[in-house]
């Protein structure tokens, strides 16, 4: 499967879990921010990929709530070098360049683009 | 479910699948204009009979809650007298909960589907239930035709 049949299916999924047109999912579109995301649609969009692109996606994988909940990964709203850490191992496909800059945890919702899930598919893809 | 809209369930496989039947009367209470059904109160069977073919393989420790609605759409209505047949599968099943399609229909004729999403949630995070309650929520399962887990 090549990157545009990828990208296509994965606009797809999104716009399908979302109930948006499928002319308004783009790779830079962020998921809560731009597309109005919910935390129940994450699910939805983990539905999705896995049955359009046959991949199993374990509980966490995509989307770790860990960052949320632990004290040592965030301290006083901010990321912690700790966190930092956490969220590039578990995040591979993410791009933190811009988020190191400034770790506010409530930036973290940001780094969840659709550019991500195509990353994350071609991980996954490549993996198997 | 606190209001039981669904009177039995005719065929039900869990974590798979379901058929239940509700017997619309004029003794409703909440019959729209023409006698209508309201349209909300058929998703609401819908919602039932798939949020009992989640619950049956809920994880023990968890709970299962509605968690969104797609796609509804009610093309005509049902009126007392009409027995509306109401068939649901789960089409995608995760640890974190279940997305199922229903179909609702009188005699052939659709009056509601959607596509929805069941929730498993922690007990912890749900209100808990009195002893008293279970017991009724027992004898509702037991009446509705629904195997009684002990949970």
């Amino acid at each position: 499967m090549d990157e545009k049949e990828i990208v296509s299916k994965v606009c797809k999924c999104v716009a399908t879990a979302l109930g948006r047109d499928e002319d308004e999912v783009q790779v830079e579109k962020r998921l809560q921010s731009d597309l109005e995301a919910e935390s129940i649609d994450y699910l939805d969009i983990t539905f999705q990929l896995e049955k359009a692109f046959g991949i199993s996606i374990d509980k966490d994988e995509l989307f770790p709530q860990k960052i949320f909940q632990d004290e040592e990964l965030v301290r006083n709203g901010v990321v912690t070098e700790k966190g930092l850490r956490f969220l590039e191992e578990k995040l591979p496909y993410a791009d933190l360049g811009e988020f190191k800059k400034d770790p506010r945890v409530t930036r973290v919702p940001d780094l969840f683009t659709v550019g991500l899930l195509v990353n994350y598919v071609k991980t996954k893809l490549a993996a198997s | 479910m606190r209001y039981v809209l669904v009177d039995r369930f005719l065929e039900l496989e869990a974590g798979r699948r379901a058929k239940s039947v509700k017997c619309v009367t004029t003794g409703e209470g909440f019959l729209g204009r023409d006698d209508e059904y309201p349209a909300t109160l058929v998703l609401e069977t819908i919602l039932q009979t798939g949020g009992t073919v989640a619950r049956l393989v809920a994880a023990p420790g968890t709970r299962t809650m509605l968690g969104k609605v797609e796609r509804a759409r009610f093309p005509s209505s049902a009126r007392p007298g009409d027995q509306i047949l109401c068939e649901v599968h789960a089409i995608l099943s995760r640890p974190e909960g279940t997305m199922c399609r229903g179909v609702a229909t009188v005699d052939g004729r659709v009056v509601g589907e959607a596509e929805f999403m069941i929730i498993y949630l922690p007990e912890a995070l749900t209100p808990k239930e009195s002893p008293a309650a279970r017991e009724q929520r027992r004898l509702l399962w037991q009446s509705l035709g629904i195997p009684w887990d002990g949970q």
